[in-house]
């Protein structure tokens, strides 16, 4: 029999001159909502061989005339098999009926369902929303950015942080991506939430390793994330009420199976049920916080070879605090707003063209008023981007991608300004950079035999600093010595770079498979972190004359197996990463430093390297299921104005980390999910003298990092209840406890100091903050 | 699309336990410095203490205290021109009246003073001047720190004034009216003694600026009261810690610094100001002393009166 394969492939091979080819191509569905399936598996049963479904859903297979079976399959949705005779061009739309996690889906395995092994992607996981929905989540919110912390090699920064550190990379390193559009800080409340509300997301899809050239501009990894489409088919609303928060989603068509709409909005009211337990006196009183999300996406299917979306995302933290008797007031709003406009086009059935046109704003901003003072202090970026990617079928062993990106960005690094009654303080100018940002790509998935597939990228980036900007020259006391203003346009620093990538899989068997992949990524804008978590103050900044691109190598590779038909997927990864550029503030930099001055004056410049091993285990399908991952690994920096120039643990080197994800579903109406973390405490760097000086005891650092937390760990369970399903409507109750056994997880530590250091009473007491201990929460859902 | 009816419902059920504990952590030997606390103003005296620093969590019983301050030290100062070996006295050798009178001249306080045995350096042979850069030297226990300070030129407020904070009748910051010279690169320190109430000079909150927003301008500006360490002289009223109250009389010392002691204490406040907030970065506090840690600090010190009234 796979003689007689290998045989059809050579045949295949070496006929594609003679052979009279033709193209069977389409778009695959859900058939219920009429929403594209991403990534769905499409391939010739007697070949053995296909491809998978874009971003939008298109497949195309370029085949020598004959009669096979095209199959479709995709994780909870019934396979879809139709024979077909290929003697001309053909046009087979698919759409796939869903079928809900049930016992009977056992049944329903799709021998395709191999991924793990047979693709050439590694490091790269695709989340399955509705079982993120079924996991336990604090407060009862579901977070698929929490939800991607839990796979091996992706690294929660600890609670209250939303950043995330993939293989050793800052959170400046990771690509977020929402329907293309890059969102440049995803957390609200200071990382307790994503911005991402689950109800308005379909896919995501998490890249750590092995980056394909269409992606770029990051070190680290891309979150790649598409919100639905809306349904085609009929009006629906959704939406969930919680502890602190409620969604509603809006769905429907605009023109039956033609044009739809989703509209999903979000809002929380932590502020505002805390504002009767916030005491008259209290120097809170008259303070609030609160965020919101709003989701918006129409597409419309103008023809057969045209198709338009328009999506959006905005969304804003506000707090706001008001100490009426010292006349002091503060706001500080902050958040993102994305637009992206897209058109398919198919110019035949091999060539599927998207062009996308993106707006991506992050700002934040404090204003502070008191008396007849005025201070503002504001940072933010904004970008305009225009992509044109091409996807290109030219035989079922090829599968070419390329095409080109350019951003022009805004760049607003920390500017205030400051009154004092009628006298403006001279801030200096609001200073914003600007840059032009641009890459080309190209890229082929290339089936040279049954067992050997590769993927071979290269990536062409440029980037362009460019004026009006003002170079502020230092001396060595910090006084600014000389300037050099750059008019409109004029070039200030030129940056190139080719990205190599590569990644390869040699098919053991049926069953197992090995994978390696080299990448090079350039990273030409930055964000700067002063504190340990990642604030809504921290501040992206361009490569300049003084700053560099970041420069990354990575070198992995990988066993994968499969077992039990492909219900267990097991694969162990090993990496090493190299990092060079890498940034961080000077010793003892204070944010103000950067009012007034180019913040990359504040800057030092350093090397990374990281490496690990990563295992992982998955069972895909049955009543009990879920994953379980486990890394090592070791991340270490070295910079030569920091630590004497030795090299240190970075802080979010993490020596173990393991997660645990389950998820039972014990009848039709009753699932119960678990989530097990545990991972080594983070590096801090701790007095390790003191001294006496005006009467004050004041701290003499010791070497960078060197001190460790205590680990952290954690259980949360979870359990959903479905209310009877009803004609027209539809409700869920999920329970969740966070934290069950109550573990007191180092959040960060503190030096307490009692007496007099000179009468010989001095005591000090270090203290560990911790966050959350267990929070039970309910959440409500409907849909009708 | 049916009306949902079935809305108005939810159960709040959050336990949110934010907690605080003891732990304990422990923390490589560090090595000992020399700790130098200097400072000179025109027409002063230099007046040094010595010290050394102490591992973090090491006890710090009187015992421990009296040793850290160092008593076998040869300073010398040199002024650009000639050089003096710094005379040593002893608060040992000491009666209580002059103990009484030397304790704000070191910054600290009489009854501590009493307890410890400290040795101060200085020399009544050289005198500050303003425009003079001073260098000083220290050779103790085998280890040589120097510091290079200058007394830069006086410059002084057009005048100060008080209001009163609203919401408040008596209470208020105090506020000057500064013109800044021409050339970049003025840094100041501000201290305030309050007649009959304060023993000493004390450094307002926040106490040194720079002209990097102000140069050549001329501005009103305001400070608020600062406090000693330890400070329980005065019972404030809650809630007008930072104000100066009506009636009053300030003594206003207005005082231009070089570079290197704005950096030390701007670093040096920022860190006592913190005092080990995990949310800022580790505040390595500047230190004009090459080899050792502490500053010294040459001052051009103006002094003014302001009784407070609208």
């Amino acid at each position: 029999m796979k003689k007689l394969q290998i045989l059809t492939i050579f045949v295949l091979f070496f006929s594609v001159l003679q052979a009279q080819k033709f193209t069977v191509s389409g778009y695959v569905k859900d058939a219920q909502t009429g929403e594209s399936a991403i990534g769905a598996n499409v391939y010739i049963e007697e070949l053995m061989q296909g491809t998978t479904t874009n971003t939008y859903g298109y497949y195309a297979l370029h085949l020598p005339k004959g009669k096979y079976t095209l199959v479709v399959s995709y994780l909870g949705y019934k396979e879809f098999k139709k024979s077909i005779d290929l003697n001309k061009n053909l046009k087979i739309n698919v759409e796939l009926q869903p079928i809900s996690y049930t016992a009977e889906a056992v049944e329903i395995v799709a021998e395709k369902e191999d991924e793990n092994t047979t693709d050439t992607k590694m490091g790269t996981a695709k989340l399955d929303i509705e079982k993120v929905k079924t996991l336990p989540a604090i407060f009862g919110e579901v977070d698929v950015l929490k939800t991607v912390q839990l796979l091996p090699g992706v690294q929660s920064a600890g609670e209250g942080n939303a950043g995330f550190y993939v293989r050793g990379g800052g959170p400046d390193q990771n690509l977020i991506l929402l329907d293309e559009a890059v969102v440049y800080n995803a957390s609200h409340l200071f990382g307790f939430f994503s911005v991402f509300n689950a109800d308005a997301i379909k896919n995501v899809t998490m890249i750590k390793g092995g980056m394909p050239a269409q992606y770029g501009g990051r070190l680290a990894s891309v979150l790649d994330i598409q919100m639905n489409e809306g349904n085609m088919k009929e009006t629906k609303v959704s939406g969930g009420i919680g502890l602190i928060a409620s969604r509603v989603t809006v769905q429907g068509p605009i023109k039956k199976d033609t044009a739809s709409f989703i509209v999903s909005a979000r809002r929380t009211y932590i502020g505002e049920l805390a504002q009767p337990f916030i005491k008259e006196t209290s120097p809170f009183k008259g303070s609030n916080y609160y965020f919101y999300d709003l989701n918006m996406k129409m597409n419309y299917i103008l023809s057969d070879k045209n198709r338009l979306f328009v999506s959006g995302y905005f969304g804003r933290d506000v707090f706001t605090f008001n100490n009426k008797d010292d006349g002091f007031k503060m706001t500080t709003p902050w958040g993102n707003a994305t637009l992206s406009t897209r058109w398919n086009h198919l110019f035949n059935d091999k060539l599927f063209m998207n062009v996308t046109g993106i707006f991506s704003r992050y700002d934040f901003s404090v204003g502070i008023t008191q008396d007849q003072f005025e201070f503002k202090l504001f940072s933010g970026i904004n970008d305009f981007s225009f992509k044109s990617d091409f996807t290109y079928y030219p035989s079922i062993l090829h599968n070419i991608k390329f095409g080109v990106h350019y951003t022009y960005h805004i760049f607003v690094p920390s500017n205030a300004t400051a009154k004092a009654g009628e006298v403006e303080f001279n801030t200096g100018e609001i200073m914003k950079n600007y840059a032009n940002e641009m890459a080309a790509y190209i890229q082929d998935e290339w089936t040279i035999s049954e067992k050997f597939k590769v993927n071979a990228g290269i990536r062409f980036s440029g980037f362009q600093h460019i004026g009006p900007f003002k170079r502020f020259i230092k001396n060595q006391s910090g006084l600014t010595t000389d300037t050099i203003t750059y008019n409109r346009w004029e070039t200030v620093k030129f940056y190139k770079g080719l990205e190599p990538r590569i990644s390869a899989r040699y098919q053991i068997n049926g069953k197992s498979s090995i994978k390696a992949a080299f990448t090079k990524n350039n990273q030409y804008i930055h964000l700067a972190s002063l504190s340990s978590v990642s604030l809504p103050t921290d501040i992206w900044v361009p490569s300049s004359d003084v700053v560099k691109p970041q420069i990354g190598y990575q070198y992995s590779i990988g066993y994968f197996r499969n077992f039990k038909e492909n219900t267990f997927e097991t694969s162990v990864e090993l990496y090493y990463k190299d990092m060079k550029n890498q940034i961080a503030y000077k010793d003892g930099a204070l944010p103000e430093n950067t009012i007034g001055d180019n913040v990359d004056n504040s800057f030092t410049f350093g090397k990374g390297w990281s490496y690990g091993a990563e295992f992982f285990l998955k069972k895909r399908y049955g009543k009990f299921n879920g994953w379980a991952g486990y890394t090592l690994s070791f991340t270490k920096r070295q910079f030569d104005d920091i630590n004497d120039g030795e090299w240190y643990y970075a802080k979010y080197d993490r020596r173990h980390d393991v997660s645990l994800t389950l998820s039972y579903e014990q009848s039709k109406r009753i699932t119960f999910g678990a989530v097990f973390v545990y991972a080594t405490g983070n590096t801090l760097t701790l007095p390790v003298a003191r001294y006496f000086l005006n009467g004050y005891v004041v701290n003499e650092y010791g070497k960078r990092n060197s001190y460790r937390m205590a680990p952290y760990h954690r259980l949360d369970l979870s359990v959903t209840y479905k209310g009877k399903e009803h004609k027209k409507y539809q409700s869920s109750w999920t329970f969740s406890v966070y934290n069950v056994y109550n573990r007191y997880n180092p959040y960060f530590i503190y030096f307490a100091n009692k007496g007099n250091a000179y009468d010989g009473t001095l005591q000090i007491q270090a203290k560990q903050v911790s966050l959350f201990g267990i929070i039970p929460s309910i959440t409500w859902n409907f849909k009708f | 699309m049916k009306k949902l009816n079935l809305i108005s419902l939810f159960i709040l059920l959050a336990t949110i336990i934010g907690c605080t504990k003891d732990i304990t952590v422990d923390l490589p030997q560090a090595e000992q410095k020399i700790v130098v606390e200097g400072s000179m103003e025109q027409g002063q005296p230099p007046v040094i203490l010595l010290s050394k620093s102490i591992g973090y969590f090491e006890s710090t019983d009187l015992n421990t205290l009296q040793n850290l301050y160092i008593k076998n030290a040869t300073v010398t100062l040199n002024d650009g021109t000639s050089t003096v070996t710094l005379d040593k006295i002893c608060t040992s050798t000491l009666p209580d009246s002059t103990l009484q009178a030397i304790a704000p001249l070191v910054g600290i306080d009489y009854e501590s003073l009493r307890n410890i045995d400290i040795c101060i350096y200085t020399s009544f042979t050289m005198l500050g001047e303003i425009g003079k850069t001073y260098t000083l030297t220290v050779n103790a226990d085998g280890k040589t720190v120097t510091s290079t300070a200058k007394i830069p030129a006086l410059i002084r407020p057009n005048y100060y004034f008080w209001k009163p904070q609203p919401g408040f009748d008596d209470y208020g910051y105090l506020w000057f009216n500064l013109t800044d010279p021409p050339k970049l690169g003025d840094n100041y320190r501000i201290f305030v003694k309050r007649k009959g109430v304060d023993n000493s000079f004390v450094p307002v909150l926040g106490s040194v600026y720079n002209d990097d927003f102000s140069n050549d301008l001329t501005f009103d500006f305001y400070v608020a009261r600062g406090h000693l360490p330890n400070d329980t002289t005065s019972a404030d009223v809650e809630g007008t810690e930072f104000y100066f109250k009506r009636n009053d009389t300030l003594i206003i010392k207005f005082c231009t610094i070089d570079r290197g002691v704005y950096e030390f204490y701007r670093t040096f406040e920022q860190e006592v100001f913190n005092n080990g907030n995990p949310f800022a970065s580790p505040t390595t506090i500047k230190t004009n002393i090459d080899g050792g840690l502490g500053v010294w600090a040459c001052y051009g010190a103006s002094y003014d009166t302001l009784i407070v009234s609208d």
